[in-house]
């Protein structure tokens, strides 16, 4: 009853408004209000999948990412602004907050304007370099778009993303024909954390430099990173499953790049396909691509004749036990069965201080639905009493986070559970030894009872 | 008071069914006394549960009453210990909390409605009355005569002598609360039935013993004495059929008993502290057999025969129990067994029981505190007892002889050695009484039994001159000496009765967890800021939030703030101990995972500094880096806690170890906005503390309570943007990040 009012309350709120699952409230912060112009189709799309979009500048009075210790906004797309701070309702304090809030951040940067000294040390914090300088250019000799930057190489025509391991979801790559327009962005470094992937990194020839310093070559010590190591389009995902995407170009979200025109080098004439990688980035920072649900959670014993109650506190040592978990993947608009990559596996741990079972939890047909997929796995408990919990930590990037913890204790054998002396072999010779007792001393007192004592002896016997 | 009235007392002492009367009186108003005296606490604060472990005990009698006897037994806790828990049932002595259930469900049968924790309150001084009828009955079978002064005298000692009372105030509801009364009646039943031979007399005994058993770890004094005892009669050559029927049926049948309680189970066959029992039941079956041999062979063979088989005996059993210890079917001595014997042994070897304040060695000041008169009335007593040597009287000078030596060891062992001081200081005065309490000559062989001291001191200036009769009876007859000393006794028993007050009153009657303390005009202040704190946590946390404390606080945790804690005063696991430990003891950037890895939720710790309370952790904390070090002895060090020149500071000269330990930080987080700038003083260990305090990054101050005694902290969970905690907390207070993109060593990439 309960699932389906839930269920219900949520293919209302589908219905209704939202295509993001935290909200459709969207700031669109950018110098000026007239700007929004030639980001028309970008936004055009955003209010077209549900958003409701409202726009400040960053030195607004009026504007407030929080009303009443509550977020104002659910999600934030920055533009590139040429104020060098961003004022102090954009501090990165502020921003931080807006994030542990579970507010989601797109930022689009540019080549052509210094980054905002906030945002320097906002991605500090999450450990993304951006170049010394803050205004350096990504360029590559060997693919750029020969049609509008024939001499400066700055307009990098990049194939589709594709994911760096073969277990990770793709979620931003198109056709393999198609081709993304990086026009006049900057690059940053990620750290090693694990919360940072890159969706588009440059390509193998790429490298950055400052036009204004080094026109001329970049020695390897200037070189702030090249190759690979530059992330173009990069995507920070917090432990509360906020997102903050950083977009190197924020030129590739603007009109003119949408189904632009773009000629390789080696000749070829293409159209970008700038639109549809926009609304993948947008839609995976907004939390409408890759978002896990847990529906629910059960385990149970697993025995014969025991009453099978759903989620008992305690077990004990040696039981077995199923434990199943449901969950859905949120993709644009409605909920689907998640189904875990091809080469990944979705784990169950149980465990005590360190795991004492590490399973995999295989998906079951028969309880799965369109919307939700069940993962089930039964197993023995381990001989070892203790406080245990029942732990899924699924993460991975661009997903969402699992952590499920469900706590149990398992106790030991209580008195009456082992088994009967009779019914162990090795107990049978212990057993006919007190028969053999008991008999011999009824024997004994039978004898001693009816035996009439001689008359002579009766005064030198003194046993007591 | 008349002549008058006094002959007519006289006369009436010597009805025999009166005198039976009397004694009852007397032993009535005795156990009155015994109660009365342990009554200061519940008046002077409330009817609470003291210290610590009465906490747990209370903790599970509450279970008991609630869940029945069963559930009891099988009883799986898992809110202590977190997260190994921790198999209760199986791990206690249930006698206490059985018999609690047993008094909680008889009176409801008797509609009184009493509450459960009345009751546990309640139970020993009403044990203690027991004690004192059972010390009455213990001494009566050491004399001969019919006189019952030195059984009432010795119950008087017993119910009121300070030795007992520190285990059994109001609210003591610990073990020892009903175990007194168990050794001490086991001792009778054991002295019963080895005077009669017979076998009931010894089946009561095993019954009680059985229940000691259940009740008290302490059984083993009495697994260990009465085989003693046995031996040492038959050394004597005093080998009797009594002792055989008496101690076989003990054996047999308390053995039984014991191995009936899961927590004792197979030990009194496999371990070393139970072996002089078992073994002297075979030697006592070997000793029968002789002396049926000897009856049936003539001497001269005997005497062959007896040496060959005792000999051969003796070394097949020894070479059977060094095989047995070695081959590990009988279990070593256990670590505290050996600090029985090298008091230093438990401080080189087992910090987590030299730590305990109860195991030290006793001070000797604390035999004068506790026993007071009785003490230098003891040595008498068993002189007295050697007088009339009788198997009875061996066993007193065997207890005292062993009592003495153990309760010098440890402190705790006072109180087995405090039933057999009462004994034989009750046997001195009555011995001294019944002498000089006679007031008329024996000329006329009539024995004047007297009971009032006051009897004597009226007539005593009437009569004179027995000194010169020729008779051949030595004595002191005359009434001025015999004057002087019953006054003197009168006098020290008064006094001994006033120390008993003072002490009970003064040192034992401190719940220790409700302080007191004297306002500047001598009304009394209450300090009560760990019930403040405990209520705090029982009403401000989710219910199975963890707490994470030095272990002392364990039970009062569970008790009074129910949440599960990570150690407590169990002590079963002394690595998880040492886990504590070495979380208290460490930087923050290691006890972090410790505590993640523990799921710890609020950690809590006891600070005295400003109130000037010493027993708080700061002066507990070397036992947390010993017990720690004997686990990590790489990653913690004592040395790295003193200052070069030896010194334990807590101040700017503090070693670093000390500052950045949690433990350091804790306590003194935020304690200097409590002063003037650089004014901060920490008065229990009596120095001024640096003007900066300690800062933390993992956790935060949640709760302080109005003393600074108890400060709770919680931990913080990982950080959101997955920075480690020194650098977020850095950017909360507003510090840049350096830059570390100076192009100094190799370049760090990323890989995927």
């Amino acid at each position: 009853m309960w699932s389906f009012l839930s269920f219900l309350g949520l293919l209302l709120v589908t219905v209704v408004s939202a295509i993001s699952t935290t909200g459709d409230r969207l700031l669109v912060i950018l110098d000026d209000v007239a700007d929004k112009a030639s980001y028309s189709q970008f936004l055009g799309d955003l209010e077209g999948r549900g958003f409701t979009v409202a726009f400040e500048t960053p030195k607004s009075e009026s504007l407030s990412l929080f009303r009443l210790g509550e977020r104002a906004y659910d999600h934030v797309v920055f533009l590139p602004t040429n104020s060098k701070g961003l004022g102090p309702n954009l501090t990165p304090a502020l921003l931080l907050q807006f994030i542990n809030q579970n507010g989601n951040i797109l930022l689009a940067l540019s080549a052509s304007t210094p980054t905002p000294v906030s945002f320097v040390s906002l991605l500090a914090e999450l450990d993304i370099q951006l170049p010394a300088d803050r205004t350096a250019l990504v360029v590559d000799h060997f693919n750029y778009d020969t049609a509008s930057a024939a001499d400066k190489h700055d307009v990098l025509l990049l194939p589709a993303p594709r994911p760096s391991r073969s277990d990770v979801k793709d979620f931003f790559g198109g056709s393999s024909t198609s081709l993304l327009a990086f026009p006049r962005g900057l690059g940053v470094t990620l750290g090693a954390g694990e919360l940072l992937t890159s969706i588009v990194r440059a390509p193998r020839t790429a490298y950055s430099y400052n036009p204004k310093e080094a026109s001329e070559a970049v020695g390897s010590d200037d070189l702030f990173a090249a190759g690979e190591q530059l992330a173009l389009v990069s995507a920070f995902q917090a432990r509360n499953s906020a997102r903050f995407t950083i977009v190197g170009s924020a030129e590739m979200l603007q009109d003119a790049w949408f189904d632009a025109e773009v000629k390789t080098v080696a000749g070829a004439t293409a159209k970008t396909d700038n639109r549809e990688f926009a609304k993948r980035v947008s839609g995976w920072t907004f939390q409408e691509l890759g978002v896990l649900r847990v529906n629910w959670i059960e385990h149970h014993l697993n025995e014969e004749g025991v009453a099978n109650m759903s989620n008992p506190e305690i077990y004990r040592i040696k039981n077995d036990v199923t434990y199943s978990i449901s969950l859905s993947e949120y993709a644009w608009s409605s909920w689907t069965a998640f189904a875990v990559p091809a080469n990944d596996v979705l784990q169950l741990e149980f465990s005590m201080l360190s795991p004492f079972h590490r399973l995999p939890l295989v998906q079951d047909a028969a309880q799965s639905t369109a919307e939700a997929a069940v993962y089930t796995v039964s197993f023995t408990v381990p001989d070892q009493h203790g406080i245990f919990n029942f732990k899924v930590n699924y993460k991975r990037p661009f997903l969402s986070n699992v952590e499920e913890k469900n706590t149990v204790s398992v106790r030991h054998m209580a008195h009456d559970e082992w088994p009967r002396s009779y019914a162990i072999s090795g107990a049978w010779p212990w057993i006919s030894g007190i028969a053999a007792t008991v008999a011999g001393w009824l024997a004994f007192c039978a004898l001693w009872m009816y035996s009439a004592p001689t008359e002579k002896k009766k005064e030198n016997k003194k046993t007591q | 008071m008349t002549a008058n009235s006094l002959e007519a007392l006289a006369s009436a002492g010597k009805g025999r069914s009166t005198r039976t009367l009397l004694r009852v009186v007397i032993l009535c108003l005795i156990a009155g006394a015994a109660i009365a005296s342990r009554l200061f606490s519940v008046i002077r604060f409330e009817s609470i549960i003291h210290e610590f472990d009465p906490w747990f005990n209370f903790r599970a009698t509450k279970y008991l009453v609630a869940n029945g006897f069963y559930k009891f037994w099988d009883w799986f806790d898992d809110r202590t210990w977190h997260p190994l828990g921790r198999v209760t049932g199986g791990t206690l002595y249930p006698g206490l909390m059985v018999t609690s259930g047993v008094i909680y469900h008889a009176l409801r049968t008797l509609t009184i409605p009493v509450d459960i924790r009345n009751i546990c309150v309640l139970l020993a001084p009403a044990f203690s009355g027991l004690t004192a009828f059972a010390a009455y009955l213990l001494t009566n079978e050491m004399t001969t005569t019919d006189s019952a002064s030195a059984g009432l005298l010795a119950a008087l000692f017993m119910g009121i002598t300070p030795g007992y009372i520190s285990r059994s105030v109001a609210g003591s509801y610990d073990n020892e609360a009903i175990a007194i009364f168990l050794l001490v009646f086991t001792f009778y039943l054991w002295i019963k039935a080895l005077k009669q031979g017979s076998m009931l007399w010894g089946a009561l005994c095993a019954l009680f013993y059985g229940y000691m058993v259940a009740s008290w770890g302490g059984y083993a004094f009495i697994t260990c004495l009465l085989p003693l005892h046995a031996f040492v009669l038959i050394c004597m050559g005093r080998y009797s059929s009594r002792l055989y029927v008496a101690y076989c049926t003990w054996y047999a049948l308390g053995t039984l008993a014991s191995m009936q309680i899961p927590f004792v189970g197979f030990l009194p066959v496999k371990t070393s502290e139970h072996m002089p029992a078992l073994g002297i039941f075979g030697f006592l079956q070997l000793v029968a057999f002789l002396s049926y041999v000897r009856s049936a062979i003539p001497g001269r063979q005997y005497q062959t025969f007896l040496w060959l088989f005792a000999g051969g005996t003796f070394a097949v059993a020894l070479a059977g129990l060094v095989i047995a210890t070695s081959a590990g079917i009988i279990a070593p001595w256990g670590g505290r067994f050996y600090s029985l014997w090298d008091t230093s042994y438990a401080k080189i070897h087992i910090p987590i029981i030299a730590s305990v304040s109860e195991h030290q060695p006793t001070a000797w000041p604390a035999f004068f505190f506790d026993l007071n008169l009785l003490i230098w009335l003891f040595p008498a007593g068993v002189y007295l007892c050697f007088q009339n040597l009788a198997d009875e009287h061996v066993f007193i000078v065997v207890y005292a002889l062993f009592g003495s030596y153990f309760a010098g060891v440890m402190v705790r062992l006072m109180l087995t050695l405090t039933p057999v001081v009462c004994v034989a200081a009750a046997l001195a005065i009555s011995s001294v009484l019944d002498t000089y309490l006679v007031a008329k000559a024996p000329a006329p062989p009539q024995v004047h039994n007297a009971e009032d001291a006051s009897e004597a001191s009226v007539k005593k200036a009437s009569k004179g001159g027995l000194k010169s009769t020729s008779k051949p009876v030595v004595g002191v007859y005359s009434y001025i000496s015999k004057g002087v000393v019953v006054t003197a006794m009168t006098i020290y028993l008064l006094l001994f009765v006033l120390h008993c007050t003072w002490v009970t009153s003064n040192a034992y009657s401190s719940p220790s967890v409700v302080l007191a303390s004297k306002m500047p005009d001598g009304s009394q202040h209450i300090i009560d800021d760990y019930r403040e704190a405990y209520q705090w946590l029982r009403q401000n946390t989710r219910e199975d939030a963890k707490i994470m404390s030095w272990w002392d606080y364990g039970y009062q945790i569970g008790g009074m703030a129910d949440r599960p804690t990570l150690v407590d005063n169990n002590t079963w696991n002394n690595t998880h101990i040492a886990t504590v430990g070495k979380a208290m003891s460490s930087r923050e950037e290691v006890s972090y995972p410790i505590m993640r890895q523990h799921e710890v939720d609020y950690v809590l710790v006891v600070f005295g500094g400003l109130l000037g309370y010493s027993g708080d952790d700061i002066n507990k904390f070397l036992w947390m880096v010993r017990i720690a070090e004997g686990i990590w002895p790489d990653e913690i060090k004592e040395r790295e806690f003193f200052t070069p020149r030896g010194e334990y500071r807590v101040d700017g000269e503090a070693t670093e170890a000390m500052k950045n330990s949690l433990m350091y930080k804790m306590s003194y987080y935020n304690y200097n906005a409590l002063f003037p700038p650089g004014q901060a003083q920490d008065r229990v260990r009596g120095v001024r503390l640096p003007d900066v305090g300690p800062t933390l990054d993992t956790l935060e101050e949640a709760y302080t309570s109005e003393n600074w005694i108890i400060r709770i902290y919680k931990v913080k969970d990982l950080d959101n943007l997955g920075r480690d905690h020194t650098s977020a907390a850095a950017f909360e207070r507003g510090h840049k990040k350096k830059k570390a993109t100076k192009k100094r060593g190799p370049r760090v990439l990323r890989v995927e």
